[in-house]
């Protein structure tokens, strides 16, 4: 049954290796679980998981696993024959176990549910440590700060917080890394334009102060000097973002990725422009995307050159006439192309781009004309974590 | 209860989730690394201290900068000094060993006790730096080559690391920790919390200014949602400024404790109106 659990780890994508499995099982030896399958499933997570992204991950395995052998009663009574071990259950355990009898450890969620409806139906006043209306610190199965361990909780918190139910509040749903990403996780995402750019392979050129000192006192007090690789970072970052009326919903997670961006101060250059919908002959200086507060796109060609890193953010939900027509642009100035037209120059110009979607179609989506044809010109991910990861991986490795 | 504990409990300073101080006594139990994340303003620096006091023993901080290297946790050679004593003929100077520095990871392996050490916000150090604790932490022993001394833990220190998320640690690393990510505290647990810390704060205060802290933290568009130190904060100044409680909600007085940034205070006023 542990097998089981294992492989059903894996196969929900977490990364569960033999060390940490090993290591579970000596906390089980070791009587660390309490003999409560509430216990074990605390002390599996924070052994096996890592990261509270993949804490939703372990609870739907955890569920899986575990849950199938509530349902089948047989094997039901082997797990709390199992984990039911009372020299290891602490004081407070014991004292909760007097109150219960064999029947009410091996609960009928129907019965339960049958009992409490009817119970709410005829109760008409506050019960508080009775055997049988709905109240507090009883023993029927419901109410709260009861003795039950598997009843139904009205209001207040548990004592012993049933693990199914910490499941199926699926609390650590919001941690998911391919959720969309909010404040501090861009930046962390960014920084991956870090990781891949300090080993670069440039002449050793800088003194290395403490190097030499080491070197030298070492050496008697006879120079000998040591140089080192500048620990710069050579990325050129170049932000586009749309500010179109279908964007207003993303405004502000446009404004953290900005943000971001700028406290990543670790960049060679960064430039950031606005566009609206689509990219044309002008580019904004500003989100506001007013008339004249602009650059040319050729301009930008001529002075940003190609080894720039270009994240353009949009929805990419643009109607076919303003990614086709050479009068597309309902607030400017086409220059001439269509919006595909820039687009493509765009490709031509820049070598690495990657587009960003807040709002991307899950898999293929004929329907979605625009993005489609935008899909089929640059990679595109969606505005999470997980894309922005993945993005970031293909700007830096083209993989 | 006598001095020597051994498993964890909350403390009269420190109010801590049932499944914190299960983390912290399997840790222990397992003799593992305990990795620690959550919002800032949880306590997670807190929580060693609450560990060393809880058990009574020391407490040794190593706080990461990130300019910090591993290898000054273990010890430095301080070949400055020593070619200064050299050259003005200083006593000693043939003896390397003088010029050991243990760091704060070997005076914790070095101590005749075992201590609690605390490794503070290693994610704020180069990628690499967890990885170059690997061996130490896993076998608790480092060899100085200068000395050809061998530094070996007298007791296996409770290590507890704690982390911002500012950086992916490396997956060697997480193999080899126990993990816990502290939540942030529900109205019944922020309550003790508060009340460990201002045991005697009126009902009404405490409950009308908690009501308004979580509504500030839905708040959907808050750029930085207040933490627990400062609803903390927020209630010291209330009952210092003596505020009478029934305009508390209308007025919000000395907000700026709990909500720091402009836009943030911008929004709060915009949704009171």
């Amino acid at each position: 049954m542990f097998g089981k659990f294992f492989y059903t780890l894996k196969a929900k994508g977490l990364h569960v290796t033999l060390t940490e499995w090993l290591t579970l099982q000596e906390a089980l030896s070791q009587g660390l679980c309490n003999s409560s399958l509430t216990d074990f499933y605390y002390v599996a997570r924070m052994i096996l998981v890592k990261s509270e992204t993949e804490f939703d991950k372990f609870d739907m395995a955890f569920d899986e696993v575990f849950k199938g052998i509530q349902s089948e009663n047989e094997i039901s009574k082997n797990m709390l024959r199992w984990l039911d071990k009372s020299d290891m259950i602490d004081e407070q355990h014991e004292e909760m176990r007097h109150v219960m009898n064999e029947e009410q450890v091996q609960i009928d969620k129907e019965d339960v549910e049958q009992k409490f409806k009817d119970r709410l139906r005829d109760q008409d006043s506050e019960h508080n440590g009775g055997s049988f209306w709905i109240g507090t610190m009883g023993k029927t199965s419901f109410g709260n700060t009861g003795g039950n361990m598997g009843g139904i909780r009205v209001g207040g918190s548990t004592g012993y917080q049933s693990a199914f139910q910490v499941i199926g509040a699926r609390k650590y749903r919001d941690f998911r890394d391919d959720r969309i990403l909010d404040n501090r996780q861009f930046q962390v995402a960014l920084r991956k334009l870090r990781q891949f750019s300090t080993k670069l392979d440039i002449p050793k050129t800088e003194l290395d102060i403490d190097g030499t000192i080491d070197k030298t006192c070492n050496n008697g007090g006879c120079l000998q000097i040591v140089m080192e690789r500048p620990r710069k970072n050579a990325v050129k970052l170049l932000l586009l973002m749309d500010s179109g009326g279908t964007m207003i919903p993303y405004s502000s997670l446009l404004n953290e990725l900005f943000q971001s961006v700028h406290k990543s101060n670790h960049y060679k250059d960064v430039k950031t422009y606005y566009f609206h919908n689509c990219i044309y002959s002008k580019l904004y200086k500003t989100p506001e995307c007013e008339n004249g507060d602009w650059i040319d796109t050729e301009w930008m060609f001529r002075n940003l050159d190609s080894d720039y890193k270009v994240i353009i953010v949009g929805d990419a939900a643009m109607a076919p006439e303003e990614l086709y027509s050479t009068t597309g642009n309902y607030r400017g100035p086409n220059g001439g192309l269509s919006g595909m037209e820039w687009l493509l120059l765009m490709k031509r110009h820049y070598k690495r781009i990657v587009w960003l979607n807040p709002k991307m179609a899950p898999g293929h989506a004929p329907w979605r004309e625009a993005e489609t044809a935008i899909k089929g010109m640059f990679p595109m991910y969606k505005l999470t974590v997980n894309g922005l990861n993945q993005a970031m991986v293909k700007l830096m490795t083209n993989k | 209860m006598s001095d020597k504990k051994t498993t964890f409990t909350s403390t009269s300073q420190y109010v801590a989730s049932k499944e914190l101080l299960a983390s912290v006594n399997v840790a222990v139990a397992l003799q593992k690394p305990l990795l620690i994340k959550g919002e800032p303003g949880t306590g997670k620096t807190m929580l060693a201290q609450a560990v060393a006091e809880s058990l009574g023993k020391k407490l040794v901080i190593w706080n990461i900068k990130s300019t910090t290297k591993a290898q000054e946790g273990l010890y430095v050679y301080d070949t400055i000094q020593r070619l200064y004593d050299g050259q003005f003929g200083e006593e000693g100077v043939d003896d390397i060993a003088r010029y050991i520095k243990l760091g704060k990871l070997g005076e914790a392996f070095d101590s005749d006790e075992q201590v609690v050490l605390l490794i503070d916000e290693i994610d704020k150090a180069d990628l690499e730096f967890p990885n170059d604790l690997l061996w130490e932490l896993d076998q608790m022993e480092f060899y100085i080559h200068e000395t050809k001394r061998t530094v070996k833990a007298k007791h296996r220190p409770i290590v507890i690391i704690t982390s911002n998320a500012e950086k992916e640690l490396p997956d060697a690393f997480l193999r080899r920790c126990i993990f816990h990510y502290i939540d942030f505290p529900n109205a019944e647990l922020m309550e003790e919390i508060v009340r460990t810390h201002y045991p005697d704060v009126e009902d009404k205060l405490l409950k009308d200014a908690m009501d308004v802290f979580y509504w500030i933290r839905s708040i959907k568009d808050i750029r930085k949602k207040p933490s627990t130190s400062e609803l903390i904060d927020w209630i010291n100044a209330l009952q210092i400024g003596g505020i009478p409680t029934d305009r508390l909600r209308e007025e919000l007085p000395f907000v700026g404790v709990v909500v720091k940034k402009d836009e943030d205070l911008e929004t709060v006023k915009h949704r009171i109106d």
